[in-house]
């Protein structure tokens, strides 16, 4: 899909498959362009090329029915009671009636907000505000959830209560379009990410694809001894110390085995040798970071 | 449809609920009480008992005359009165006027007259005397009437209260009349054949070649009332229409309901649910007017309801409708092109422009009904509901143009909202900044 405002291309031949049943992750810098392509998946903007199925159909409004959708800038109505406008925002997606009411009290429930059901939204913490909107993107049990920044602005427990409602809903068979710049969040959650920058993908796939696939083989060491090994920069490429280990990032194609061999043959007392992961952050910094 | 009703439903339970709503409809009609019920019920406060008159008859042949006169006292006309002075009379309106003599008529209040004979000494001696009696509160004031009376010669009305415009004007009256009546008897002419000749003409204006019944002045009166309503009423629910779509852009909800339904229905709905509200104020409004209708009937007060026929009064509704829902919708449009309701009141102010001068086109309109002028004039959208009103009533236009001015009236309404919706949705994806009118534009054409 691609998206323009005026000269500016917020979208650029943006390709995405989210699978259902899954977490798929919209990662990227703010700006990217994660907001637009959320926006033409809900169908608020329509994109200028391209095209977008849902469910394996093409979006329609009654289409729109099946998504929940929490934008980041959000809001509520500051002088309707809080049950009332999550009412009238399922009865805006075809959901009422009795089902409504319970679906109501059985969220309230959940994220422990029973009391304030009568109360209006400008009584409210900004915390139980976020929840309140959590449940207008929920209430109506759509088959895709789409989360924008979910958790920005909540405090450790919240985040903890939501992630947890997030991954309960995945294993109800929910898909979740899950759109954040907080990597570590990210990795804890999502099965599938995208990366986006400057209005492009830079990566896609499973995390574990994206990782193995990310190409980059560093060690965690501890040792004392000779370290004439890690000169050698057929097998290490650079080297990186902390107070008390260092971690050595090895060459393209070099073995972290040889590594250990040689400075064991080398007479080195090795008390840690760790193969590192590269962590979303790490990816994230140096796909986006180095430009 | 599900979700228009569902937004038409939140507009207006949630507007109806408001403590505002319930300020404005009690309000409104205690204010409007307060200004007309009031003052005369402040008049009719009876402060001491029957007013206390001595007249002192220097022609000795009047006392009776005035005595009888005061005892069915009633206050002077106006057009009796050489007092106050013409510009003053000019400008107290029409409804200030007839109001003071509601006021008068309900503060009439009984005389007790005495004598005091002319002879008892110099007319200073006389004089001070009675201003002791005035003094002491034995008397509330006294008449002096001289030799001359009947040709002329001022009468003096010496009074405690000089500012009592009230008593002054019921004792202006029973002069007037007295003297009047003696002069025509001076001349041989019987008080009684001079009434009959006094009795007012009465003219009744009605449409050539129409069936003569309907009163049209009552229609008119209808149709001003009606257009006074739509402007107030366009004035009032704008506003609140304009705020309903810019809350929505500030507090960042329209994101979400964009998700879930098309900005027409969207649009649509807020409209439909704020006329709602307008209407159900106007319903209280009317009952309870009904209501102090008949019961001031029932007091004996005449009501009087404008017989016009129902064809008008549907029309009446018809061009109301189209009126709240033209500029409603110019107001929802001002409102998708601002982010703060600041924004909003400036930009809003050519409405009121033209709102302004749609009422004042009625006045050309009402001297000539059938002229081209206001034949087109109540086919622009903008005008219609006040000018086609009023040709309705004056001169009954062609059915085509009040078809023709209904269409083109609710097509516009439909056209806007439609752009409305439009501008709105784009418009909401660039926060914090005004849309420009070439912006605009440009919207229009995106998909």
């Amino acid at each position: 899909m691609t998206k323009r405002f005026g000269e500016f291309t917020a979208v650029d031949s943006l390709s995405l498959t989210v699978r259902a049943g899954r977490i798929f992750g919209l990662l990227g810098p703010n700006g990217a362009g994660k907001t637009t392509t959320i926006r033409m998946i809900v169908g608020i903007t329509r994109p200028d090329e391209g095209t977008l199925e849902l469910f394996g159909q093409p979006v329609t409004p009654e289409l729109q029915n099946r998504i929940g959708y929490l934008p980041e800038e959000r809001g509520l109505y500051k002088r309707m009671r809080v049950g009332d406008q999550l009412k009238f925002f399922a009865e805006l997606k075809g959901f009422s009636g009795r089902a409504a009411d319970e679906a109501l009290d059985r969220w309230f429930e959940k994220v422990k907000l029973s009391d304030w059901k009568r109360r209006k939204a400008s009584e409210l913490s900004k915390g139980m505000q976020q929840k309140v909107q959590f449940i207008a993107a929920v209430l109506h049990d759509p088959d895709l959830l789409i989360l924008d920044e979910p958790f920005s602005g909540l405090d450790p427990v919240n985040v903890e209560l939501l992630k947890d409602l997030v991954l309960e809903l995945k294993e109800a068979g929910k898909t979740i379009i899950f759109s954040t710049h907080q990597m570590e969040v990210a990795e804890r959650v999502c099965d599938d990410i995208c990366l986006v920058n400057r209005s492009r993908k830079v990566l896609s796939g499973s995390i574990r694809e994206v990782k193995s696939g990310f190409g980059r083989n560093a060690v965690a060491l501890r040792f004392e001894g000779d370290d004439g090994v890690l000169e050698d920069t057929r097998l290490v490429a650079s080297v990186e110390r902390h107070s008390d280990d260092l971690e050595a990032l090895l060459a393209p194609g070099a073995d972290a085995q040889e590594l250990l061999g040689r400075l064991l043959a080398a007479g080195a007392r090795v008390s840690r040798f760790e193969l590192v992961e590269p962590s979303l952050h790490d990816i994230f910094i140096e796909k986006v970071g180095g430009e | 449809m599900t979700k228009f009703r569902a937004v038409v439903k939140r507009e207006y339970v949630q507007r109806v609920r408001s403590r505002m709503f319930v300020i404005v409809t009690v309000g409104a009609p205690l204010m409007f009480a307060l200004f007309t019920v009031v003052p005369i019920l402040i008049a009719n406060i009876k402060t001491g008992g029957p007013t206390r008159v001595a007249v002192v008859d220097e022609s000795g042949r009047m006392f009776a005359r005035v005595r009888d006169s005061l005892k069915s006292a009633q206050p002077a006309r106006d057009d009796d009165d050489d007092e106050a002075p013409a510009a003053a009379q000019g400008a107290m309106n029409q409804n200030t006027r007839a109001r003071m003599e509601q006021a008068a008529k309900a503060a009439a209040q009984s005389f007790e007259v005495e004598e005091v004979p002319a002879g008892g000494g110099t007319p200073e001696e006389v004089r001070a005397r009675l201003d002791g009696r005035v003094g002491r509160d034995e008397l509330n004031g006294y008449l002096v009437l001289p030799r001359d009376v009947l040709s002329g010669g001022e009468v003096q009305f010496y009074t405690r209260n000089v500012g009592d415009v009230f008593t002054r004007g019921q004792v202006r009256g029973a002069v007037v009349r007295a003297v009047r009546d003696a002069r025509l008897d001076e001349r041989g002419v019987n008080a009684e054949v001079m009434r009959a000749v006094n009795q007012p003409v009465r003219m009744k204006t009605a449409k050539a070649g129409g069936g003569g019944e309907t009163d049209r002045g009552q229609g008119f009166f209808l149709v001003f009332g009606a257009g006074f309503v739509i402007y107030l009423t366009i004035l009032m629910y704008g506003q609140v229409v304009l705020g309903a779509v810019i809350e929505e852009k500030e507090t960042r909800i329209a994101e979400i309901l964009f998700s879930s339904i098309r900005p027409f229905t969207l649009m649509t709905g807020k409209l439909v649910g704020v006329s709602l509200v307008a209407l159900t104020q106007f319903a209280i409004w009317g009952l309870a007017l009904v209501g102090l209708g008949a019961y001031f009937a029932g007091r004996g007060a005449s009501v009087a309801i404008p017989q016009v026929s129902l064809g008008v009064y549907a029309c009446v509704v018809l061009f109301f409708l189209m009126g709240y829902f033209i500029y409603a919708t110019l107001y929802a449009l001002v409102g998708s092109m601002v982010t703060t309701s600041q924004e909003g009141g400036q930009l809003g102010m050519p409405i009121i422009l033209l709102l302004v001068v749609g009422f004042y086109l009625a006045f050309p309109v009402i001297r000539s009904p059938n002229s081209s002028f206001a034949v087109w004039v109540s086919l622009v959208p903008f005008f219609a509901p006040i000018t086609m009103l009023i040709r309705i009533v004056s001169q009954e236009p062609p059915a085509w143009q009040i078809a023709l001015s209904l269409g083109l009236g609710f097509a516009t309404v439909a056209a806007m909202l439609w752009l409305a919706g439009r501008v709105y949705r784009v418009g909401m994806l660039m926060y914090g900044k005004r849309a420009t009118i070439p912006e605009v534009l440009k919207w229009m054409r995106q998909p």
